[in-house]
């Protein structure tokens, strides 16, 4: 009998031992994590995410909205901002109202004259099948001219939209 | 054969009466969110209209002012929270996904209602899988969909069967999708 209680003691033991280091190790992975993954404000997001590119960022802001659609797309928004957010999984409907601090990996999507000429064929098709209005078919045809006058304008081949997908998140107060 | 048309039947019959409730799911589900351009499946939306002489600019008694304006549309309690998408308008978050959008300039304001569609929230919320179990069971159910349709040939003989008029249906239920394929693809 004494002999159960001493493995039963030992085994415990060990146990709270092993739990104890894992908590340490995980406080320790934490704070690497909190040190290491810059906080991007959302005023300075979009002139400051491509130095950032397919690296982690967190932000903090407002879910506007969690696409009804697939349920994998945020938009997080302040007043000085908002960020599109991707994700391989479903974000639940609830979220939307929430501020969250959203850690993910900065994404590139480059518009350049292939991509306007791709809008382009695609506005027309969907417009000559009946699937946009006239007036979404003008809309889109202006949003097309606009990236072209912004690399005019901006003496560039491209333009950048930055995103973020997914890595995790936590609800603030 | 004899033994191979017997099993076929009992597996089937049961298996299919196991899966009734979750078919049920599926096909409800499916309908649903094939035409989720046309609706919103999960929450019927109610839209109202209205006016407020309450000052909603960003000032330091903004979150007071808002509570005001929601004892007036909705209930303070519901309030979640707010930010200004631009400097004409201010957006306030309600808790149940419901919000608040208000012209700060000439206190216009357009309120967005959502009520969750009873049976069909539920239904999307499990074809969606929402957890691992889920998914087990859903994959066993698509595995039992397939099991039907073997079964499905030997459990009929004869002319009503895979060899006469169930085999031009089976034709049929193949060449469609196939079409399908053919002009869209």
């Amino acid at each position: 009998m004494k002999k159960v209680i001493s493995i039963i003691l030992i085994a415990v033991l060990f146990i709270a031992c092993k739990k104890e280091s894992k908590k340490a190790d995980d406080m320790e992975k934490q704070t690497e994590i909190a040190i290491e993954t810059p906080f991007l404000a959302m005023a300075e997001f979009d002139t400051k995410a491509g130095d950032y590119v397919n690296k982690e960022v967190k932000i903090q802001g407002i879910v506007d909205h969690v696409c009804k659609h697939s349920g994998k797309k945020l938009l997080v928004v302040t007043d000085d901002g908002s960020v599109h957010i991707t994700s391989d999984t479903r974000f639940e409907d609830s979220l939307t109202g929430s501020e969250i601090v959203l850690t993910g990996i900065v994404l590139e999507e480059r518009i350049d004259e292939a991509y306007c000429l791709k809008m382009e064929e695609d506005n027309i098709k969907s417009h000559s099948e009946g699937a946009s209005s006239q007036e979404q078919f003008e809309k889109k045809k202006k949003h097309i001219q606009q990236y072209r006058d912004q690399m005019k304008e901006e003496n560039k081949d491209y333009l950048s939209n930055y995103s973020l997908q997914y890595v995790s998140h936590i609800e603030v107060e | 054969m004899k033994q191979l048309r017997k099993w076929s039947r009992i597996l089937h019959r049961d298996i299919g009466y196991f899966f009734i409730g979750t078919t049920i799911v599926y096909g409800l589900s499916g309908i649903a969110l094939n035409h989720m351009s046309d609706w919103n499946p999960n929450y019927s939306v109610k839209v109202t209209h209205f006016t407020t002489s309450i000052n909603l600019e960003k000032t330091a008694s903004i979150k007071n002012n808002i509570l005001l304006l929601l004892d007036e549309v909705d209930h303070r309690n519901n309030y979640k929270k707010h930010y200004y998408p631009n400097a004409d308008n201010i957006k306030i978050f309600l808790k149940g996904g419901s919000s608040i959008m208000v012209n700060v300039n000439n206190g216009n304001g357009i309120a967005e209602y959502l009520k969750r569609r009873p049976v069909f929230y539920e239904v999307n919320f499990l074809h969606y899988n929402p957890n691992r179990i889920w998914t087990w069971f859903s994959d066993a159910f698509s595995a039992s969909l397939i099991l039907f349709a073997v079964t499905s040939f030997f459990m009929v003989k004869g002319k009503k069967g895979i060899i006469g008029r169930g085999g031009v249906y089976t034709l049929l239920g193949i060449i469609i999708p196939i079409l399908f394929l053919i002009y869209f693809l």
